[in-house]
C-alpha cells in the first residue's frame, strides 16, 4: 500500500466516522423537534429537551463537523503539499480517539454532565481528550505543510491553518475551569466575565468550524470539480485578513441589552455588521469563478451544491450581522428566528459544502466515478427544500413571538400572557419538524450514494 | 496508481487574478464608515449614550 | 505571486495569530482587568448548599436551553419579568445561567414570585397547571436523594462558606426540594419594588365594581380564570396552592371583604407582610398588573361574586 493509500484511508475513515455522528445528530434533533410541540416525547431523566440538546448540537458541531473536518483538511493538505501526511500512524490513532471521544462525550450529556455553557457543554475529562485531539490535528497540520513540496501555499491552506491556530485558542480558554469531582467542574470565569468569554468562545466556535475550515473546502473543491480557477486571488487575500481579524470581535452581538458594559457590545456590533464585507468576498469570488462559464450549472452535478452553498452563506452573513443590531435585536433575541437563522448556515451552508466534497473525495480515493448522479440530484433537492421549510418557518414564528411578547393594550398592560404566546408556536414547530425529516431523507440518499460508491470503489480495487 | 496531485496554477486565473469587483469595494469601505458612525453614537464615552438610560426614557414617555 | 508570507508557513502563522488576537485582546481579556467585569451587589450572598445542589441541577437537566436569567432594559420586558438585571446579580454564577432562547419564561425574577408549593406541582406535572404547555415534567427528582459529601465537594470547589448541620441536613433532602430552594433564590439580591399596597393603618376607601353582574363580564372573567388563576386557586375556586376565592373568608380570617380588595390584591400581587384593608396576607400571590387590564381584573371578580357559595 502506497503512503497516499494509507492516508486515504485515513481521510475515508474520518468521512465515514463523521456521517455516522451527523446520522446520530440529525435523528435526535428529529426527536427534540418533535419534544417541542408534543411533551410526551420527553422520556426523563435521559431522553429530555434539556439533555438532548447539548447532544444534538455537539454530535453535529463535533461528530460531523470537526470529523469531516478533520478527514477533509489532510485531503487537502496532501494534495496542495504534494507529499503524505507527516505523521501518518498519528492521524490514524486520531481517527480511533475521535469517536471514542464522541461516543464518551454523547453518554456523559446523556448523564447530564455538563458545563452549561453552549458548544463548550462538555465535562473537563472530555476537554482534555478534545485538546490532545486538536494538538494531534495541528502537528500534522503544520508538520506536513512545513515540509511539502510546492512553495506557495494556496488560500485553503491559510484558512486551515487559521482554524487550527483560532480554535485551540478558543477551546482551551473558554473550557477553564475550577474541577469539582471527576464529572464536574465550575466556570473559571463568574458572572458577567463568564458571559463575555463564554460568547467570544461561542461566537467563534462558528467562525472557526462552520467558516473558515468550510471556505477551505470551498475554495479547493470548487476549482477541483468545475476546473475553472478563483476569479481574483487579491480578493481572497483580503476576504482572509479581514474575516479572521473582525470574527474575534464579534461576540458580545449574542448579550445585547444584557448587563455586559455597552461599550463591549457596541464594539461587538460594529464588527458584526463589518463581517458583511469580507463574507461577501468569498462570496463575490465564487459567483465570478462560475461567473466564467455558468453551463457547469448543468454539465457538473458538484457546482449547484457549492453555488447553493455559498449563497446561503451569502444570506447567513447578511442576516446574522442584522440580527446583532440593538433595534433587530430587541424583536428576535431569544424567540425561535435564531435556531431558524443557526439552521441555515449548519443545513445550507455547512452541510451542503461538505456533502459536495465528500462526493469529490470519495471517488477520487477509489479512482473511480460516484455511483449516481441522479441520487446525488434527488439529495440536492430534498436538503434545500427541507431546509427552506425549517429556516422560513422559525423566521415566521420568531417575528411573531417576539412581536406578541411586546404587544399592549390601551392602558399600557401586556396583551398575552407567556402561554399563550408559547402556544401559537406549535404549528409552525410541527411544519418545521416535517422540514426536518424531509432533509434527513435527502441526507440518507447522501448516505446511500456514498455508500454505493465506496463498494463499487472496494469491489475494482479487490480486482485490481 | 499514481496520486493525482495539484498544480497550485490551476486555482488562480491568471488575468483576473488583481481585480477587486467596485461593488464590493464599496460595501468594504462602506461597512468601515458606518462602524465609525455607529461606534461613536453607542459609546458611553464618546456620546453618553448607555442602554440603561434609553430605558429610563422610555419609560417616561 | 509566490513572494512574501504565502510561501513561509511559520510567519504565516505567527501573522495568523497575532492577528486574532488584536480582537481577543480587546474585548475579552483586557475587560477581564478591570473592575466593571467583577462587580457585586451589597446585598448578594453565596449560594447555600441546598440552593448550590439546586442550581447544579438546573445545569444538569439543561434548564439554560429553553430559559433565560437576564431581564432586558427594555419597557414590555420589565413590564412582564420585572426589574432588569443588573451587573452585580451575577458575581457568584459560575457559569452565569442567561441562556439565549426563551421556549420558556425568563427566570431572572422568579424567586419568591410564586410559593413553594407552586413549584413543586408545577415540577411535577406542568400540564397540570398549564395544559398546553410543552415543559418536560420532572417528577422524577422528588425520587432522588441529595449527597451531602457530593455538595460538600461542590461548596469547597467554589470556597462557598457551610455549616456541618446545613450539609448534614441535605441527607434528608431531594433534587426536588434543592431546585426549588434555587428557584427561590434567583434574582433576589435585587429589591422589589415593592406592591404598591395601601400601608397599615390607611383607612380604606371602597368602591364597587364597575363590572358587576355584568353576564359578559363574568363570561369574558371566566375565561381569564381558567388561565391566569385555576393553577393555584383551583379549577372551581375552592383553593390549592392558593386559598379559596369562594368561602367566607380573606387573608385567612373569618369574613369576606368586599370586591375591591380583591381587585387589588390580584393587581398587586402580595408578599410576606402585605397589608389589604386591615388584614396581613401570607404573601406569595404573583400581581397581575402588568399582565392584565382592569377591565379583565374586575371581570374576574365579577366571576367569582357569580359562583361564590355555589
Amino acid at each position: 500500500m502506497s503512503d497516499y493509500q494509507y492516508d486515504n484511508q485515513t481521510v475515508k475513515g474520518f468521512i465515514v466516522s463523521s456521517i455516522f455522528w451527523g446520522v446520530v445528530g440529525i435523528v435526535i434533533g428529529l426527536l427534540i423537534s418533535i419534544q417541542m410541540w408534543k411533551p410526551e416525547t420527553n422520556f426523563a431523566p435521559y431522553f429530555t429537551f434539556g439533555r438532548l440538546r447539548a447532544v444534538h448540537t455537539n454530535g453535529l458541531a463535533f461528530g460531523l463537523g470537526v470529523g469531516a473536518i478533520f478527514g477533509l483538511s489532510y485531503y487537502i493538505i496532501m494534495r496542495l503539499a504534494k507529499r503524505p501526511l507527516l505523521f501518518p500512524k498519528l492521524a490514524r490513532f486520531q481517527l480511533y480517539l475521535f469517536n471514542v471521544g464522541i461516543l464518551l462525550a454523547a453518554v456523559s450529556l446523556l448523564m447530564g454532565q455538563t458545563q452549561s455553557l453552549e458548544y463548550a457543554e462538555l465535562e473537563w475529562p472530555i476537554d482534555l481528550a478534545i485538546v490532545i485531539l486538536w494538538v494531534m490535528f495541528a502537528i500534522n497540520v503544520f508538520g506536513t505543510i512545513i515540509k511539502r513540496k510546492e512553495e506557495q501555499m494556496y488560500i485553503s491552506l491559510w484558512y486551515i491553518i487559521a482554524t487550527t491556530i483560532a480554535v485551540a485558542v478558543l477551546y482551551i480558554v473558554n473550557n477553564l475551569s475550577i474541577p469539582a469531582g471527576l464529572t464536574k467542574s465550575y466556570h473559571l470565569f463568574a458572572g458577567v466575565n463568564s458571559a463575555n468569554v463564554e460568547w467570544w468562545y461561542g461566537h467563534n466556535a462558528v467562525g472557526f468550524v462552520f467558516t473558515t475550515p468550510i471556505l477551505a473546502m470551498f475554495y479547493y473543491f470548487l476549482p477541483k470539480s468545475t476546473g475553472i480557477p478563483i476569479y481574483s486571488h487579491r480578493l481572497s487575500i483580503i476576504a482572509f485578513w479581514s474575516l479572521v481579524f473582525a470574527y474575534l470581535w464579534t461576540g458580545a452581538h449574542h448579550l445585547v441589552y444584557t448587563p455586559l458594559p455597552d461599550w463591549i457590545q457596541t464594539l461587538g456590533i460594529v464588527f458584526t455588521i463589518f463581517l458583511i464585507a469580507p463574507s461577501w468576498g468569498s462570496v463575490v469570488n465564487g459567483y465570478y469563478t462560475v461567473g466564467t462559464d455558468w453551463s457547469k450549472m448543468n454539465t457538473n452535478y458538484l457546482t449547484k451544491f457549492f453555488i447553493m452553498g455559498i449563497t446561503f452563506y451569502g444570506l447567513q452573513t447578511v442576516q446574522g450581522p442584522t440580527q446583532g443590531l440593538r433595534i433587530v435585536s430587541q424583536l428576535i433575541h431569544y424567540t425561535d428566528w435564531v435556531p431558524g437563522h443557526v439552521h441555515m448556515g449548519t443545513m445550507g451552508w455547512v452541510t451542503m459544502t461538505t456533502a459536495a466534497s465528500i462526493y469529490y473525495v470519495i471517488p477520487k480515493i477509489y479512482h473511480t466515478e460516484i455511483y449516481s448522479e441522479k441520487v446525488a440530484n434527488i439529495h440536492f433537492w430534498l436538503v434545500l427544500i427541507g431546509q427552506l421549510i425549517f429556516s422560513i418557518t422559525m423566521w415566521i414564528t420568531g417575528i411573531q413571538q417576539g412581536a406578541l411578547w411586546k404587544a399592549t393594550n390601551a392602558d399600557g398592560s401586556l396583551k398575552y400572557t407567556f402561554i399563550e404566546t408559547l402556544t401559537k408556536n406549535y404549528p409552525y414547530w410541527q411544519l418545521r419538524t416535517v422540514g426536518g425529516l424531509i432533509f434527513t431523507v435527502g441526507m440518507l440518499f447522501f448516505i446511500y450514494n456514498i455508500y454505493m460508491t465506496i463498494r463499487k470503489g472496494s469491489l475494482a480495487e479487490a480486482k485490481a | 496508481m499514481a496520486e493525482d496531485l495539484d498544480n497550485i496554477d490551476a486555482f488562480e486565473a491568471k488575468e483576473t487574478s488583481h481585480k477587486l469587483p467596485v461593488g464590493w469595494l464599496i460595501l468594504f469601505w462602506g461597512l468601515i464608515i458606518w462602524g465609525v458612525y455607529y461606534f461613536v453614537t453607542y459609546s458611553p464615552a464618546i456620546s453618553g449614550w448607555t442602554q440603561t438610560k434609553a430605558y429610563e426614557e422610555s419609560v417616561k414617555k | 505571486m509566490g513572494s512574501g508570507i504565502y510561501n513561509k508557513p511559520i510567519a504565516f502563522a505567527l501573522t495568523a495569530t497575532v492577528v486574532i488576537l488584536i480582537g481577543t485582546v480587546v474585548t475579552m481579556f483586557y475587560p477581564m482587568l478591570t473592575p466593571e467585569m467583577h462587580p457585586k451587589l451589597e446585598n448578594l450572598k453565596p449560594f447555600t448548599a441546598l440552593q448550590l445542589a439546586g442550581r447544579d441541577i438546573y445545569q444538569r437537566e439543561g434548564c439554560v436551553n429553553c430559559h433565560t436569567q437576564t431581564v432586558r432594559p427594555l419597557k414590555t420586558e420589565v413590564l412582564r419579568y420585572g426589574e432588569y438585571s443588573k451587573a452585580g446579580e451575577f458575581a457568584y454564577d459560575r457559569p452565569f445561567l442567561w441562556g439565549s432562547k426563551r421556549t420558556g419564561p425568563d427566570l431572572a425574577r422568579i424567586g419568591g414570585k410564586y410559593p413553594d408549593a407552586w413549584h413543586y406541582k408545577h415540577f411535577e406535572k406542568p400540564q397540570g397547571m398549564f395544559p398546553q404547555t410543552n415543559m418536560p415534567a420532572y417528577a422524577f427528582l422528588a425520587k432522588n436523594k441529595l449527597d451531602p459529601a457530593e455538595v460538600e465537594a461542590h461548596m469547597k470547589a467554589l470556597d462557598f462558606p457551610y455549616t456541618i448541620e446545613e450539609l448534614s441536613a441535605l441527607g434528608s433532602k431531594t433534587d426536588m426540594d434543592a431546585l426549588v430552594a434555587y428557584m427561590q433564590v434567583i434574582g433576589t439580591a435585587v429589591k422589589k419594588t415593592a406592591p404598591v399596597a395601601a400601608a397599615g393603618g390607611v383607612k380604606e376607601v371602597h368602591f364597587p365594581n364597575p363590572l358587576a353582574d355584568n353576564p359578559q363580564a363574568i363570561a369574558k372573567g371566566k375565561d381569564l380564570y381558567a388561565k391566569n388563576c385555576a393553577s393555584c386557586h383551583g379549577d372551581n375556586a375552592k383553593g390549592d396552592i392558593g386559598p379559596s376565592l369562594v368561602d367566607d373568608e380573606f387573608f385567612y380570617e373569618k369574613g369576606d371583604m368586599p370586591d375591591d380588595d380583591y381587585f387589588e390584591v390580584t393587581n398587586n400581587g402580595t408578599s410576606e407582610g402585605y397589608v389589604e384593608d386591615g388584614r396581613t396576607g401570607k404573601g406569595g400571590m404573583p400581581g397581575f398588573k402588568d399582565s392584565l387590564s382592569k377591565d379583565d381584573i374586575w371581570s374576574i371578580v365579577a366571576y367569582l361574586r357569580s359562583i361564590k357559595g355555589k
